[in-house]
């Protein structure tokens, strides 16, 4: 045939195509009478009890040492045990891995008794040097475990890790931590720290299988090789696409799990997720680290079926606006103090952010430690005025331009507009807001940047590691012991935060962090928090579940009822 | 011809150094690194870095990098701890060229009849019809038109999946359907171009001297307009068509973000602001190879398309 005529039957061959595609034949329909919900979609193949979630973001490693991030540390704490749990529903912590556990006199050594019945899912018995291995990869410099520095507490650990290995060598066996026998570990600290319990729920430190590492190297958490001693196993994983886990038959409480089967779905657009959600494919949305977008779940909680469906609540996480205070006019307190008087904390969390809880303390109540209730500068639009009077700058009168820097995402970029607008209106003043990219964002905010390259004010935020203020005030704001971003002296507060680190009686410690608390954001306002959030989730009616504020999910207490 | 081929093939390896040389260099002068956040310590991030080679002089870095690539490895994820970019990257250009293969077919098959069809009836209505469309396809963006079709179909009506991808190892029907509302999202900004172009390039080739005299010797309508002037006229679009399906086949970002499809795209972007060096390495070593591809078969396809075209 000609070329042309191929040409020509090619287009044919589209059209009839494409004809053919527009005129389904036989396509399902499942009924839809309204656009708010559809029929379920069948979900067990038998009798098997399944539940499809989903993530926002795919696991970036399923390897308790190394997950760092929300995403990664969801089915890490699924798939590994620790020795003690944070508790869903009650917030406390309880025995897991460990039976109990004995504190010495000085504080500074811990014995962990480990159960004797828990098996790995390849037949091998959990045992203490299980544990300790794990503690001692975290630690390693080799591994690069991003979160080894909530381990620093233990003897040595923190010299070890930062050994500069190769040119360098350490000796492993002096790090802190040994068997003691079979099923008992005991921790040698470098100092006393009440906080250490909050510490041993983590998953940094979750015994994870050594003859399988040896084996496999970095592909042991594959699907093929992974050992795990929790109640779900990984058993798929497709790149982008989805995450399967099935129950582990060799947990040690597998009897009292339900939910037989797990089925992750990446799906990134939360929007996609909400109507993934209405159209019945997924039995709950809005899982993600963050909270859904302020005109879904205003759109959610209007309707009637969503809004029953909607579930509300606190997140261990604060954000804040920063401020470098070796930086004119932020090194008069009164202008700090006047900036953070002049946010409307309410209108931000109901129309900007559209969940969550307004702030005026740094830890949210539900950290150990956190004043309750809370303590620090609210909003109060004269009283903002009045201290930037009294700082000289009379309605704004003389204020330089200044500049408040923040990451670029759409919520970052709403939040970055309204301060202005508040600042503006309140103060009448010229705030100038700049985006940047995350990595660069941060670069840009260590302590050797140039006081000039340095923007005035700038937007960060922090979520709990473990719950207790020593991760909030201490680690993040401490003068000299932290990133200290806002270039804050060395106060009493700092003084106080250390202290309260090494307080073995809890009831001191909470009220040692009271007074850091108001010390470091009432009075010196070395930043100004101004929203906890919360989060969204949808969950249909017949998974019954909880809302934990800070631990990972449990999904072995989850049930299906229908 | 063949000459001709292995020529282009040759082309490969100076824009190889090229285009990964610039690459390399510029990403590494961006301020920030992999392990960069506001909870990990200062020292332990750079310790990270040496773990995974990332302070060595760059010139050292790039040697290593070549050295492994001319072996065909890629190296390890930085973001995704370990796994090596190839067994991200393969499966998910898999599925972006399955979904810009669609995309292209539907613009192709919308695109090049409604050029025609505008060309043909040069200022009637369905000239301006078809413009008109045209233009709302270039206009409305992706992000627009996508969930609107999702809630339109999927939801509302209930015809089509809302969301995801479907393996051709599922069944004809979910496979097609699974692919029919992300490809017409991402296949309707093209299929305007394509329609443009056509039209365009049609129209000038319709008032040449040898259209006038096929006609005057008395050929048939539809043959003076397909046989000659059509073939003739596609020299643009298909010129234009080249780099942009290079584009379609390495996967949208959007496109795959709405309909939470596993392709490539969100490599291009969320490797860059990881800063996962040897996943942006890949994925330019793998764009620049799929566009000189691309334009090798577009030259092919020249020789098809108008004889007077020599490649020398």
């Amino acid at each position: 045939m000609h070329r042309s005529s191929w040409m020509f039957l090619a287009l044919a061959v589209c059209l009839a195509l494409v004809a053919g595609c527009a005129a389904p034949v036989g396509a399902p329909t499942t009924g839809v009478e309204t656009e708010e919900t559809a029929a379920p979609a069948e979900v067990a193949t038998g009798d098997e009890v399944v539940i499809r979630l989903s993530t926002t973001s795919e696991p970036t490693t399923l390897d308790p040492n190394l997950a760092e991030d929300y995403y990664s540390i969801t089915p890490v704490e699924q798939m590994f045990l620790g020795l003690t749990n944070i508790n869903n529903e009650t917030a406390e912590i309880e025995p897991e891995l460990a039976e109990s556990w004995e504190t010495s006199e000085d504080g500074l050594t811990w014995t962990f008794n480990l159960r004797d019945d828990v098996l790995w899912s390849d037949g091998q018995p959990v045992t203490a040097q299980d544990v300790v291995y794990s503690v001692k990869r975290a630690i390693m410099p080799e591994t690069a475990s991003p979160y080894a520095y909530v381990l620093y507490i233990i003897k040595n650990a923190s010299a070890i890790n930062q050994t500069a290995v190769p040119t360098d060598t350490y000796a492993i066996d002096t790090l802190g931590v040994e068997a003691v026998d079979e099923h008992t570990v005991q921790f040698t600290l470098e100092a006393p720290a009440s906080y250490f319990l909050s510490i041993s729920s983590m998953w940094t430190l979750r015994p994870v299988p050594s003859w399988t590492i040896e084996e496999f190297g970095d592909a042991w958490t594959d699907p093929a090789n992974i050992v795990v001693n929790g109640a779900y196993k990984v058993t798929e994983w497709n790149p982008g696409e989805s995450l399967t886990f099935v129950k582990n038959d060799s947990y040690v409480n597998a009897a009292d799990v339900q939910i037989e089967r797990v089925e992750l779905a990446v799906i990134t657009d939360q929007n996609t997720e909400v109507a993934l959600y209405e159209s019945g494919e997924l039995d709950v949305a809005g899982e993600g680290a963050g909270s859904l977008p302020v005109e879904e779940v205003t759109r959610i909680r209007e309707d009637a079926t969503l809004g029953a469906e909607l579930h509300e609540g606190p997140r261990a996480s604060t954000t804040y606006v920063g401020f470098t205070m070796t930086k004119a006019p932020f090194d008069n307190v009164l202008v700090r103090k006047a900036f953070s008087a002049a946010i409307d904390r309410e209108t931000m969390v109901r129309d900007v952010v559209g969940s969550g809880v307004p702030a005026t303390q740094f830890a949210p109540p539900g950290i150990f430690g956190a004043p309750d209730p809370e303590i620090g500068i609210g909003f109060d639009a004269a009283q903002a005025q009045a201290w930037l009077a009294e700082a000289g700058y009379p309605d704004g009168a003389g204020f330089p331009t200044v500049t408040y820097r923040y990451f670029a995402n759409t919520l970052e970029e709403a939040l970055a507009q309204a301060l202005q607008a508040m600042w503006k209106e309140t103060l009448n003043v010229d705030v100038q807001i700049e985006a940047q990219e995350f990595p660069v964002f941060l670069a840009g905010l260590k302590n050797d940047v140039p006081l000039e390259q340095m923007p005035e004010m700038w937007r960060l935020g922090w979520g709990a590691d473990y719950p207790d203020e020593n991760n909030w005030v201490y680690e993040v704001f401490h003068c000299t012991d932290s990133s200290n971003y806002p270039r804050a002296t060395c106060t009493e507060a700092d003084e106080l935060a250390k202290q309260a680190a090494l307080e073995p009686d809890q009831a001191v410690r909470k009220e040692l962090y009271a007074q850091v608390e108001t010390l470091m954001f009432q009075e010196e306002v070395r930043v100004a928090p101004y929203y906890h959030r919360g989060y969204t989730i949808l969950t249909k009616p017949y998974v019954q579940r909880a809302y934990p504020t800070f631990a990972p999910v449990n999904w072995d207490t989850w049930r299906i009822e229908r | 011809m063949i000459r001709v081929i292995i020529r282009r093939l040759l082309w490969f390896i100076p824009v190889f150094f090229l285009v990964t040389g610039i690459t390399f260099v510029t990403m590494h002068a961006l301020p920030g690194g992999p392990f960069d956040s506001d909870k990990t310590p200062p020292a332990l991030v750079r310790q990270m870095e040496a773990t995974f080679g990332l302070r060595q002089p760059l010139y050292k870095q790039y040697t290593i990098w070549l050295g492994n690539v001319l072996q065909l490895k890629f190296g390890p994820s930085l973001a995704a701890r370990g796994k090596p970019v190839e067994s991200f990257l393969l499966p998910g250009l898999a599925v972006s060229a399955q979904l810009g293969a669609f995309a292209l077919l539907f613009a192709l098959a919308i695109g090049l009849p409604a050029g025609i069809l505008a060309a043909l009836k040069r200022g009637q209505w369905q000239d301006r019809l078809a413009m008109l469309i045209s233009i709302l396809g270039v206009s409305v963006p992706a992000i627009v038109l996508g969930p609107v079709l999702y809630w339109l179909f999927g939801l509302h009506l209930g015809w089509l999946p809302v969301a995801k991808w479907a393996d051709p190892s599922d069944g004809l029907w979910p496979y097609i359907s699974h692919a029919i509302l992300p490809a017409v999202t991402l296949g309707a900004g093209l299929s305007a171009i394509v329609a443009r172009l056509t039209r365009a390039s049609l129209l000038q080739v319709l008032y040449e001297d040898y259209i006038r005299t096929a006609r005057a010797k008395g050929l048939a309508e539809r043959v003076v307009t397909i046989r000659h002037a059509l073939r003739n006229s596609l020299i643009p679009v298909v010129t234009y068509l080249g780099p942009l399906a290079a584009g379609v086949l390495t996967g949208s970002l959007i496109v795959e973000q709405i309909f939470a499809i596993p392709g490539m795209g969100r490599y291009f972007v969320s490797s860059i602001s990881n800063r996962d060096y040897p996943m942006v390495m890949a994925v330019v070593v793998l764009y620049a190879f799929i566009i000189v591809m691309v334009n090798l078969l577009v030259d092919i396809l020249y020789v098809f398309i108008d004889p007077r075209i020599e490649n020398t």
